[in-house]
């Protein structure tokens, strides 16, 4: 157990390492799911496998497919095709390629859950009952900031627009 | 569940109320000057009822927010000085042409309300929640600055990469001090049996680093200036005065006011040095008087950091005169900046331009004079009895050192700000130009107001001193209310 939640967490953070230094920015997303994903095998291995659901479906899913979107807005220019084959050379997804294939013996490795006492995990009933009883006030809070990052992207988006 | 025996302090409940109320009526019809005055009537309220709670005060102390007579200082200076800022503003929304800027009052709301949410925080969860919140707003406040366009949106591009990293060391001490001790209690983590003692060390020193930056204590200093001069004047104010008064508040409540360990002693010691140095060296060859605030205001921190050191009899009165020393003497500054400034006529932000102020306006250059003595130390203010006291509590202690550097950073302060007065009584170097004057009320009677609390705070300082903050073990129960 100790071994394989060290693997996963040094696949994090080669991944985010790997992410941080490349050129291109789509590169730099193929390594950030690996990184992503570690991220929520490592949050399995703690007993906090809602956290990784959440991890994989919001920021590996959702938050990555905007930043490809982005990413695609704003190189426009060259032909997409020619573009397409710059990004998509092997020597691109090889890397990637190989930390997401760690993750994946991983995954398999564990299918037959080890001996030994595992800590129980935490379930979405827990989640929910905690965020909506002690820490009500928490949430509100967050709704708070989500308020202020609205307003705020609201507020240089227009005046970025207005400026020309 | 939900609905009832919810500890929460009634500022952090009017606050957000105001900020609905406001959001209802922008949907409604847009409108800046209702925005504005929607939020100086919610902040009047959260004023009003700023020692007040809902809900039972748990008594386990698990809980998240917490109430006494410390935050409701804190929380009391926060407020007022958020209502000098919207007042500083309230001429200045659509200065530049633009019309409808209505977000601006709820983003200072939302700012006020993530610093009140530090100060009355408990629990990691609600600083970090409060940290964001202003860091947030502050980032989108700092681009309301059109005339250079790109100066606004450079100040809060900073900002946010810089309060992004210096959060993300925070929530990583954060991490390990729960790692260490398994609550989120707002408190340094204390090693358990079997845990290594690097662990609670690496977990403070990573929180203080947070706090740090935010606070722009010496290695992390360097943001300060750069996001105050591309911000609007009265948003600078609300960096230097609000958003350090929420983090020393929290800094306080999180370390407590007793001695500190000795690493502790030894980095905070190091850090005061380089904050005082740093910033009144800094000040030395600015141009612009935004900026010279600004690095008058790192070295300020580093004169705060003193009296937090120093535990004992006069620590207590030394902060809370501090405190309101600085956030008085600096709003007063901005607050003349923003009424010298005019439309179509210079702006203030550079020194040059008050050349020759005795002559042409005399009662804003006495102003600005009193408020330049006041954070020089110089008696007349409120400043001299501040720094008095944060002496005093460092020759409690015999720290020799960090005295030393007190009394040479205060003599290099004494030439820059004793500079800007000169300037002001240079004669004026054309013949009075007439500026077409504005007149604007609600400034001269807000820098009045400074000015006789600055001036009354300094002549009876006996009635400003009081021993507010938490006493070194958590404190049963306080009684409620503020004791002015």
């Amino acid at each position: 157990m100790h071994a394989l939640a060290l693997l996963a967490a040094s696949v994090t953070v080669m991944g985010a390492v790997m992410a941080m230094t490349r050129r291109v920015a789509v590169h730099a997303v193929l390594y950030l799911v690996v990184t992503l994903l570690a991220l929520a095998t490592v949050l399995v291995m703690l007993g906090a496998s809602f956290a990784a659901m959440l991890e994989i479906i919001i920021y590996a899913g959702a938050i990555m497919v905007l930043f490809v979107f982005v990413i695609m807005m704003i190189n426009l220019g060259q032909p997409d095709s020619a573009r397409e084959k710059e990004w998509l050379r092997p020597r691109a997804w090889c890397g990637p390629g190989v930390l997401a294939t760690i993750m994946c013996a991983e995954l398999l490795y564990c299918l037959n859950p080890p001996s030994g006492p595992a800590p129980a995990p935490i379930t979405a009933h827990d989640v929910g009952l905690s965020l909506f009883g002690r820490y009500v006030l928490m949430v509100e809070l967050v709704s708070f900031l989500l308020l202020a990052g609205l307003v705020s992207a609201f507020h240089i988006g227009r005046n970025r627009v207005g400026g020309r | 569940m939900i609905g009832h025996d919810v500890f929460l302090p009634a500022p952090l409940l009017a606050v957000p109320s105001g900020i609905m109320v406001m959001l209802a009526a922008t949907v409604w019809r847009r409108s800046a000057g209702r925005s504005l005055a929607c939020a100086m009537v919610t902040l009047l309220l959260a004023l009003a009822v700023v020692g007040r709670h809902t809900g039972g005060r748990p008594d386990n102390g698990d809980s998240l927010f917490i109430q006494d007579r410390w935050t409701s200082y804190t929380a009391a200076l926060i407020i007022f000085s958020t209502l000098c800022i919207l007042l500083m503003s309230w001429r200045d929304r659509g200065h530049d042409g633009t019309t409808r800027v209505d977000e601006y009052s709820l983003l200072f709301m939302l700012g006020t309300l993530g610093a009140l949410a530090m100060v009355f925080s408990a629990n990691y969860m609600p600083f970090f929640l409060g940290l964001e919140i202003l860091g947030v707003s502050i980032t989108g406040l700092a681009t309301f600055r059109y005339r250079p366009v790109m100066a606004g949106c450079e100040a809060a591009m900073k900002y946010l990469i810089l309060s992004g990293v210096s959060s993300a060391i925070f929530l990583f001490g954060t991490g390990l001090a729960y790692g260490v001790t398994g609550s989120l209690r707002f408190t340094p983590p204390v090693a358990a049996g079997g845990m290594p003692a690097a662990l609670p060390v690496a977990a403070t020193v990573m929180v203080l680093a947070g706090m740090f930056f935010k606070l722009s204590a010496a290695p992390f200093h360097m943001w300060l200036p750069d996001v105050m001069e591309g911000a609007p004047v009265p948003v600078a104010a609300f960096v230097a005065v609000v958003s350090k008064i929420a983090i020393f508040s929290a800094l306080v409540r999180y370390f407590g006011t007793g001695a500190q360990p000795p690493f502790l002693n030894d980095i905070v010691s190091v850090v005061i040095i380089l904050t005082i140095m740093a910033g009144n060296l800094l000040a030395l060859r600015q141009t612009s008087l935004t900026r010279l605030m600004a690095c008058s205001s790192i070295a300020h921190v580093g004169y705060l950091l003193i009296a937090f050191l120093c535990p004992g009899h006069v620590q207590s009165g030394a902060i809370t005169v501090y405190l309101a020393a600085y956030a008085a003497s600096t709003l007063g500054v901005f607050a003349t900046m923003t009424a010298f400034a005019s439309p179509d006529g210079p702006d203030g932000t550079r020194i040059a331009q008050w050349r020759g102020l005795f002559f042409s306006r005399p009662f804003l250059a006495s102003a600005m004079a009193l408020m330049l003595f006041s954070l020089a130390g110089i008696p007349p203010g409120i400043g001299f009895l501040a720094k008095f006291e944060v002496a005093a509590t460092g020759v409690e202690h015999q720290r020799d050192v960090l005295l030393c550097t007190l009394i040479i950073g205060s003599i290099i302060g004494l030439y820059y700000y004793l500079n800007i007065i000169r300037i002001m009584m240079t004669a004026p170097l054309l013949p009075a130009h007439p500026l077409k004057r504005h007149a604007r009320p609600e400034l001269a009677a807000l820098v009045i107001v400074l000015t006789i609390i600055v001036v009354i705070g300094g002549l009876f300082p006996a009635r400003a001193i009081h021993p507010l903050l938490p006493a070194p073990p958590a404190p049963p129960g306080l009684p409620d209310g503020m004791t002015h």
